[in-house]
């Protein structure tokens, strides 16, 4: 497999020179099998350059495309209504994400291109998008590609993918907070709120299920949203640190661990800084850590 | 007067080494008058660079108050509203200011733009700041602190948007953006009026000259259009603004020189960065 992303900010876009080297876009990665089959991971800002390289590829032809969400944050899917391939004739697009309210996924992320918000409805493009409804802990074969919702801690909801295929395997896993302060439900949170037992128990099992998911995995993208003095101002945000990612990596036995979702106000020279420093704690647990960048492709596997 | 651009980029933000000169944030404009009242037109990206300056003033301490004015609310000109740092401090007042052009009214657009799937912010009522969201019709008089704006509706594809005419200390800037006419040949009315005698008029130029005709109908200007309501309008400046996604740094600087090239009117293209004197 080879993954490449097209964006890899938290939040909101950032523009700018502080942003010229990691990139400014927000969440969108490209994971191709040996085969060239092809999945997008979210749907955030980066998913505009993607798409122009796709129907370039193409030649303007129709294709089918499949977009995994892990959740419908504005820096999740904000890319869709720019993404040229949806104005191609014929092109199919299916979406899939996980339903964490009573609305239907195809208001909810079709509701981004309501009339006050976008000139053009989702729904009258031209290509024919599905919305598929993902379900932590059951399976999906997409190609070649097999492929395992997770579970997450996010307001309002999210999932992580992990991704085999050609006995290789690659898992996303944005946004989550970790599994110790925090149970993010679906109310708005102003600060911490005491755990309640239950609660706790909830994020063990999160927990678990999520290192259980990543066992073994060849290369894991992960929320490293916060450094940590950030993380213990804003533990109610629903991000992670990348020590918090590196725990989770080594209990799961990861061999490379892939920083990701990048705050906004951490701009190239912080992210150099974050880059080496992790490099450093990770080569001392056995995890090859490596920050992403937007434009950076990897391979993952040997085919 | 002066006046600050935050972001000046339409439809999409763009980073990268190819945006840095013009900037690649969406729509966020600042007014301030010599005694230091400000006016902020839409909250696009740009609007998450302004928070931080206005940090170190009273709306850092919560004790401050700011009028916001929206043309409307397509994403690229409210998407930095999340993330706009004073409402998140207790104690400011904020004030928005819009039209409802889609039918549906201001408060609602805002409240499903921050909806819990959307935001985790989900809704209004959870911003710190004292939120007043104010609807308008267009042709209405504002007056807000020292400014004095006229509105009014102007074209945008399937919609309208608001153009505000705003007149403080003696100077008036007009802002245009988001805006294609049935006819980009012939001075709009309504356009030359609230552009009348400016001091700075801001056009949206979303597209090159040449390239119009295969963007016509998507709801914005060629470089032209702004031209001839400049002239119609006897303006003194005319800024190039709502610049193309892919507009690179380089292919801006060409269409400022060839829009030059065919007006006497004094233009350059909106570009993040300084405060301009009106």
């Amino acid at each position: 497999m080879e993954i490449t992303f097209w964006g890899v900010r938290g939040s909101y876009p950032v523009p700018g020179p502080m942003t010229v080297r990691y990139g400014g876009q927000t969440s969108c990665v490209e994971v191709r099998s040996k085969d060239g089959g092809c999945l997008i991971l979210d749907a955030g800002t980066g998913l505009r350059a993607l798409g122009q390289k796709l129907a370039r590829e193409s030649g303007g032809a129709a294709g089918a495309y499949h977009v995994l969400l892990s959740h419908v944050h504005w820096d999740h899917i904000q890319g869709l209504p720019f993404f040229e391939p949806a104005y191609i004739p014929g092109t199919t697009i299916a979406v899939y994400a996980l339903l964490t309210a009573a609305d239907e996924l195809q208001h909810v992320i079709g509701g981004i291109t309501r009339h006050e918000f976008f000139p053009v409805p989702l729904e009258a493009a031209p290509a024919q998008i599905q919305y598929n409804e993902v379900e932590p802990g059951v399976r999906m074969f997409i190609g070649e590609f097999q492929i395992l919702p997770i579970a997450l801690n996010h307001p309002f909801g999210a999932v992580g993918y992990r991704i085999d295929a050609g006995n290789t395997s690659v898992a996303y896993v944005s946004d989550t907070a970790p599994f110790t302060d925090v149970l993010h439900k679906q109310h708005f949170l102003r600060g911490l709120e005491p755990l309640s037992d239950d609660d706790r128990a909830t994020l063990l099992q999160i927990r678990a299920d999520l290192v259980n998911a990543l066992a073994k995995c060849d290369t894991v993208i992960y929320d490293t949203h916060f450094l940590p003095d950030e993380y213990r101002k804003f533990p109610h945000y629903g991000h992670s640190t990348p020590d918090q990612a590196l725990e989770v990596c080594a209990e799961a036995n990861v061999r490379r661990l892939i920083l990701f979702h990048h705050a906004p106000s951490h701009g190239d020279d912080v992210m150099d800084l974050i880059s080496a420093s992790y490099k450093e704690k990770g080569a001392a647990l056995g995890i090859d850590v490596i920050t992403s960048a937007e434009g950076m492709s990897l391979r993952v596997g040997t085919t | 007067m002066k006046l600050r651009f935050w972001g000046v980029r339409g439809s999409f933000a763009m980073s990268g080494k190819d945006f840095l000169r013009y900037g690649g944030n969406t729509t966020c404009l600042e007014l301030v008058t010599e005694a230091g009242e400000r006016l902020v037109i839409d909250l696009g990206t740009g609007a998450t660079e302004l928070a931080k300056s206005l940090m170190s003033g009273p709306l850092g301490k919560g004790v401050g108050e700011l009028n916001i004015l929206l043309s409307h609310t397509h994403l690229d000109h409210i998407q930095g509203l999340p993330f706009f740092t004073p409402f998140f401090i207790q104690g400011n007042k904020l004030n928005i200011y819009g039209a409802d052009p889609a039918g549906t009214s201001l408060e609602r657009t805002l409240q499903n733009q921050l909806a819990p799937h959307y935001s985790p912010l989900e809704g209004l009522e959870n911003l710190a700041a004292e939120v007043k969201i104010e609807s308008f019709q267009p042709g209405e008089k504002l007056t807000l602190g020292p400014f004095k704006i006229a509105t009014g509706a102007v074209p945008h594809a399937t919609m309208w948007t608001t153009a505000f005419r705003i007149e403080a200390e003696g100077k008036i800037v007009t802002f245009l953006s988001d805006v294609e006419y049935p006819d980009p040949e012939t001075p709009d009315a309504g356009a030359v009026a609230l552009a009348l005698g400016a001091d700075l008029l801001i056009h949206d130029s979303m597209h090159a000259d040449e390239e119009y005709g295969m963007r016509k109908g998507w709801g914005h200007s060629p470089v032209a259009a702004g031209v001839i309501i400049a002239e119609a309008a006897l303006v003194k400046r005319l800024a190039l603004f709502h610049h193309s996604p892919d507009a690179t740094d380089a292919t801006i600087d060409g269409m400022v020189a060839r829009a030059q090239a065919r007006t006497k009117v004094p233009l350059f293209a909106a570009a993040e960065g300084d405060y301009l004197e009106i």
